[in-house]
């Protein structure tokens, strides 16, 4: 098996951590300050349409801007039904993942004319390389050429996210309102608003992480190329037992597992599968890593939880 | 305001009439606010609002062809939506119908076409039962994962759903592979004549008013007992009662001597069973065959359909109506206006958003009354003794 295939491999599994990674590290804002949040997938859908369209009008940077802000907005209706209502958690985050393909496709029919997807070859931020390591031997610097500059600044994104978790006031309030919102608010911490914070945080990001798929990987915005990867940013959360480090460390082994199907089709073992079964091994990993992984892990103790208050 | 001196009977009477009107002004104030919604979207293209939804209303019910378009658009949503419901009153959420209707399809079409010996009276039954079976087996590994490890059935139903696609692409390309020259269109053989689902029309001599392009079927009757009997089911046999009890309370139903592992995988079982049932109207009452482009998202709008019913056998159907007049109505939205028929998409998630809240809300304010209504009885009973 040539190297340069493996090389090319780990590319696009960087490219897929990244998308993992970034709607993961929103997704444990969100659910670090107790809501659950299974609606990542639909806010990477508005994140993919909005990010293509001001790409079109703007350019990359504003367009990748324009979807995560677009992200925090479409969240703001989880956490208006979650924080404010009381609607169950996983109940609006799947009307969310609903809504988002519908508003997607008016959208894009208002956009570009058609229903489905955007004309392809939207301008993209370029590449880098990382100076260095593109000089590994065997054909395996190619993992680290012609990258997208997003994918470093989400491994570096793990810095700031664990200093604002653990050190700062934002960040042990936010943990404290989803461990124990009642002792929290008996403290005097407002447990609505950091909600709001973390729902935000979580749109905000997985907004941005749709716009990185259109704009940076995909090129044009087309209807299903979010393929589910909000969902296994929520299981690589799971399987990081909800802690920035463990998610960055799961998020790479499900971006690679994307895409060892797509690259090593012809490695061995693997090239003996006919190529529709080698699609099923995302999901199959995901299946077992959950599966094996759940009982191990300790989500916040008041997620999915609704807070009712201090009057009642 | 309830006095101590009402009868408790009455007041049960009372509280149930209460809670009747509350679910109607919920449902009515979600409608009126997803209308407003969508009279704004409206306006912005420049259209009348009313003249857009008189013609949604105009393109579903106005001949008794249009109806029966309707009808047969509600029926795989009358199925979906009960799989979904029927999970969520476990506590459960089913979001792998649409994989598991995917996969009733290739377990279909398989009986449909190896066991074409059997006379008709047995082969739809066969390919109705192969359906329900694939779906189940589809459903019962979540199910088992979900009991026996705690993997939440959200994330590995939706996998699961990723798997299906892959599997009935594969099916369709080898196993069941057409045997006739076909180059372009990848699919099954046709199946026999004795496989397909009889026609309403043609079952009840309707053929006058409903004409052959309607696909409506045996199988929304069909529907409407397989709602009967989850009603059955959820109110009137000790497994339902476990159900609900374990969806409600999972604490007081395990100490009330229930096993919440057992009922919730022979719920999602029977949940499975019904999302097989999903996919056939186009399958064995249309089509005749299995392509690769068969109907998609039809387990995802049992989701929609099951929330907008109250995730209630009674008004399942009523929601799978409502969202086939919103499919039928864009064939007029798009012959009439100049709207995009997304239009009716966004409006859908908005009635959905809006009418949970607004049962939240209603529910909300009844359980705050009947506090109230009960410490006022505690306060004043001591004294009247």
């Amino acid at each position: 098996m040539p190297l340069v295939d493996l090389g090319a491999a780990i590319a696009l599994g960087l490219r897929y951590f990244t998308i993992i990674y970034l709607t993961g590290l929103g997704g444990l804002f969100s659910e670090r300050s107790g809501i659950v949040n299974i609606g990542l997938e639909g806010i990477m859908i508005v994140g993919t349409i909005m990010g293509a369209w001001g790409t079109v009008e703007y350019g990359p940077v504003p367009g990748l801007l324009i979807g995560a802000g677009a992200g925090l907005l479409f969240s703001l209706v989880h956490a208006i039904a979650t924080v404010t209502f009381r609607v169950d958690h996983i109940v609006s985050g799947v009307v969310l993942n609903l809504v988002a393909i519908g508003l997607a496709r008016f959208l894009s029919q208002l956009f570009f004319g058609q229903a489905t997807q955007s004309d392809p070859g939207i301008p993209d931020l370029g590449t880098i390389s990382i100076p260095g390591l593109d000089l590994l031997p065997l054909g395996l610097g190619t993992a680290f050429e012609g990258m997208s500059p997003i994918v470093p600044v989400a491994f570096l994104l793990t810095i700031p996210a664990i200093y604002v978790l653990n050190r700062t006031r934002f960040g042990l309030r936010l943990r404290s309102v989803g461990e124990n919102p009642e002792a929290a608010q008996t403290l005097g911490v407002r447990v609505a608003p950091l909600r709001y914070a973390g729902v935000a945080i979580s749109g905000a990001l997985g907004g941005f992480a749709g716009a990185f798929l259109a704009i940076e990987i995909n090129g044009l915005f087309r209807e299903g190329q979010t393929q589910g990867l909000g969902f296994i940013a929520l299981a690589a959360l799971i399987l990081g037992n909800w802690s920035p480090i463990r998610l960055l460390i799961g998020s790479l082994l499900f971006g690679i597992a994307q895409a060892v199907p797509l690259r090593l089709s012809d490695a061995p073992v693997i090239s003996l599968l006919p190529e529709e079964f080698i699609r099923m091994i995302p999901y199959v990993v995901t299946i077992i890593a959950i599966a094996g992984f759940v009982g191990r892990v300790q989500p916040p103790a008041a997620a999915g939880r609704a807070y009712e208050g201090a009057a009642t | 305001m309830a006095t101590a001196a009402e009868p408790p009977a009455r007041r049960t009477s009372r509280i149930r009439y209460d809670f009747l009107a509350g679910q109607l002004l919920a449902l009515g104030g979600a409608f009126a606010f997803a209308a407003a919604i969508g009279s704004i979207i409206i306006i912005a293209y420049n259209e009348n609002p009313l003249f857009v939804y008189a013609t949604v209303l105009n393109y579903s019910t106005a001949r008794v062809q249009d109806i029966a378009q309707v009808l047969e658009y509600a029926t795989p949503l009358i199925f979906s939506g009960l799989a979904v419901a029927v999970a969520f009153k476990a506590g459960l959420f089913n979001i792998g119908v649409e994989g598991q209707y995917i996969v009733g399809l290739m377990t279909a079409s398989a009986a449909a076409l190896y066991l074409d010996f059997l006379p008709a009276f047995l082969l739809v039954p066969a390919v109705l039962i192969a359906a329900m079976a694939g779906a189940m087996v589809w459903a019962s590994v979540p199910a088992v994962l979900k009991v026996r490890t705690g993997a939440h059935e959200v994330v590995t139903t939706i996998m699961m759903n990723g798997i299906a696609i892959s599997l009935v692409a594969w099916a369709i390309l080898n196993p069941l592979k057409s045997t006739g020259e076909q180059l372009v269109d990848l699919r099954t053989n046709l199946f026999p004549e004795e496989a397909l689902m009889p026609s309403f029309a043609g079952t009840f001599g309707l053929e006058s008013v409903i004409p052959i392009s309607v696909h409506l079927t045996l199988l929304f009757p069909l529907a409407l007992i397989a709602c009967a009997l989850v009603w059955f089911f959820l109110f009137r046999m000790r497994l339902g009662y476990e159900v609900r009890a374990v969806g409600s309370s999972s604490g007081s139903a395990e100490a009330g001597g229930i096993s919440i592992g057992a009922a919730q995988v022979k719920v999602f079982l029977i949940s499975g069973a019904l999302a097989g049932l999903v996919g056939l109207n186009h399958l064995i009452g249309d089509k005749g065959y299995l392509g690769s482009n068969y109907e998609t998202g039809l387990g995802f709008a049992g989701i929609a359909v099951a929330f907008l019913g109250r995730n209630h056998p009674g008004g399942i159907p009523l929601a799978a109506v409502l969202i086939g007049i919103l499919l039928r109505g864009q064939d007029g939205i798009a012959i009439s206006t100049e709207l995009p028929t997304e239009i009716l998409i966004i409006l859908q998630g908005v009635l959905i958003l809006s009418v949970v809240i607004a049962y939240e809300l209603v529910q909300r304010v009844l359980r705050r009354r009947m506090q109230q209504e009960v410490a006022v009885t505690e306060t004043t009973a001591p004294a009247e003794a």
